[in-house]
């Protein structure tokens, strides 16, 4: 759909489930009649609720003053007549303006309360954002881009495209594409801040140009449909609980005939000798303490099925390990220690693991250094590369 | 394109992008707002920090603005949008026909939105029962993007509505 497409430009919905009535898209009407059937789906919801009526304005890209005042005009009336109907609205972080136009109502009406979506996106990625983990995720990234590097013209990548890196992390796997494949516009986005601010302060100070930085859910974009030649998304599909609602965003902008290009784990198949028992029953155990937090990182392999899914087709799969033997062993050694005090640690400790456990699941992990830095050893993590074809 | 003048004292503001229309052309579709808010916030908001919502966050503030350009429905005359830039800040010098009556009207309406009444006068609106008016939009830029709102003189029967966004300091 061209970004100018004004037919369907918007959507509301009601779900009685959740008492939830949300309105998602582009409202700009000339004349509030335009809005009719949406304001009686919303007078009747208002109806039929006890309690609180949820109003979801999370996907609102745009609304004009005359949409705003039919809707709020509607909700404080509600309010007046019903003082026992309490109305939450939803906004996000990601679209600037509706905290700031629908958090007035909480002025107004006792009854209406405003709540920001944002950093309960999904809460078991704070453990892998926070900015101790930095130097750790460039590492893995150095590491990675030895082999992507070669990987990624099979998958679209090429001089002069238009693309997207989502889940962009710090930045530097765009940073990486900028100077060696020289695209024609990046636009990296990720939803956490600190890590934005890292990589604004990366490109200020390296003088980079050409990668747009930008705050946003990548369920939920606000980038325009079809609008990449390649969609990035690596090492991120497998710590959101809901897949499939990612891939069927990066289908959205990716163009047809462009390509959405995603890496992921099988945690399980990390590997290392000597030692590599412990090493297989500790990876086993992380593959498990992701799965308690809603995250799959055995999801490398799935990475077919899920693109089918999607709708894309010519999918492409291939799988590299990284291990001791590329570049400096030190790298390896850092990265699983950086894994072993954020999984044994943090995590372990609000799964509530005793001590026993923690000791023997902290062992793996010292194993598999021990193999990598062992001179006769040999130590792996595996991951898995696919890439799909959004249909023409 | 000339570079923008502004009154002794203020920075000078560095023209970035300008469209002209027939105001006829203009009010032929009430699309063309939603056009021209969209296109310019695009083009301006490329090398803002986070782009994709500095240009979500401008599309929003311009396009009402052009919304009251569109309501003034005159057959003649010309619509200009300039937006220049000074650092985090993004000036709209808006002008469209405007007859002296309505230029009264515009002028009262942005001393109006100064002072911290402003936001007060805003709740008021949205909670009174009258339809939305040109005055409110102008008090919710005001309000809700810290906009500093000024009107000049054009040529002709025209006004230039001008609306400095500090939209970068806005961001998150």
């Amino acid at each position: 759909m061209s970004p100018y497409n004004l037919h369907a430009r918007f959507k509301a919905q009601y779900d009685a489930n959740n008492q939830e009535f949300s309105i998602s898209g582009v409202v700009r009407p000339q004349a509030i009649d335009e809005l009719g059937p949406s304001l009686a789906l919303l007078r009747d919801a208002i109806g039929r609720v006890r309690g609180v009526l949820y109003v979801n304005v999370r996907r609102l890209a745009q609304m004009n003053n005359a949409a705003f005042y039919a809707f709020s005009r509607i909700i404080i009336d509600a309010c007046r007549a019903r003082p026992d109907l309490k109305f939450v609205v939803i906004t996000s972080s990601v679209v600037g303006w509706t905290s700031r136009k629908f958090g007035r109502l909480s002025g107004i009406e006792p009854n209406i309360t405003v709540e920001e979506y944002d950093s309960e996106f999904y809460p078991g990625q704070g453990f892998l954002e926070e900015g101790g983990f930095v130097p750790i995720l460039r590492t893995q990234t150095k590491m990675t881009w030895r082999h992507e590097r070669a990987i990624l013209p099979r998958h679209g990548m090429r001089p002069g495209i238009v693309m997207a890196d989502i889940c962009c992390g710090i930045g530097d796997f765009a940073v990486l594409v900028q100077k060696e494949f020289q695209p024609s516009r990046i636009v990296a986005l990720d939803h956490s801040i600190s890590s934005l601010d890292y990589a604004r302060r990366v490109m200020r100070e390296f003088d980079i140009r050409g990668i747009e930085y930008t705050y946003g859910d990548a369920s939920e974009m606000l980038l325009d449909e079809e609008q990449f030649d390649l969609v990035t998304c690596r090492h991120s599909l497998q710590i959101f609980n809901r897949p499939e609602l990612i891939l069927k965003e990066l289908y959205r902008i990716c163009k047809p005939g462009g390509r959405v290009y995603i890496t992921n784990e099988k945690n399980s198949h990390c590997l290392g000798e000597p030692r590599a028992e412990s090493i297989r029953w500790t990876y086993n155990e992380v593959a498990k303490l992701f799965a308690h937090f809603e995250m799959d990182v055995e999801l490398g392999p799935k990475s077919r099925r899920y693109l089918i899914e999607a709708g894309f087709d010519d999918i492409r799969v291939e799988t590299f390990t990284v291990t001791n033997l590329d570049g400096d062993v030190q790298d390896f050694a850092d990265v699983i220690v950086a894994w072993a005090d954020v999984y044994a640690g943090e995590m372990a400790t609000k799964r509530g693991d005793g001590a026993e456990f923690v000791a023997r699941f902290r062992q793996g992990f010292q194993d598999h250094i021990f193999a990598a830095l062992h001179p006769k050893g040999y130590a792996g993590w595996p991951i898995w590369v696919a890439s799909g074809r959004r249909p023409q | 394109m000339g570079s923008v003048h502004d009154p002794v004292g203020e920075p000078t503001f560095e023209p970035m992008i300008q469209i002209d229309m027939e105001i006829k052309t203009f009010v032929s579709a009430w699309k063309h707002c939603d056009y021209v808010s969209t296109y310019i916030a695009r083009m301006i908001s490329q090398n803002r920090s986070d782009s994709v919502r500095h240009s979500n966050l401008f599309s929003s503030a311009f396009n009402e603005l052009l919304e009251v350009a569109f309501r003034t429905r005159h057959a003649d005359g010309e619509l200009a949008c300039r937006v220049s830039r000074y650092g985090a800040t993004d000036r709209i010098e808006l002008t469209f026909p405007c007859m002296p009556e309505e230029r009264q009207f515009y002028e009262e309406a942005v001393l109006q939105v100064v002072g911290f009444e402003a936001k007060e006068r805003y709740l008021n609106s949205v909670s009174g029962d009258l339809a939305p008016s040109r005055e409110v939009v102008l008090l919710e830029l005001a309000v809700d993007y810290n906009a500093a709102l000024r009107v000049e003189e054009a040529d002709g029967d025209a006004i230039t509505l001008v609306v400095d966004l500090p939209l970068e300091g806005l961001q998150h």
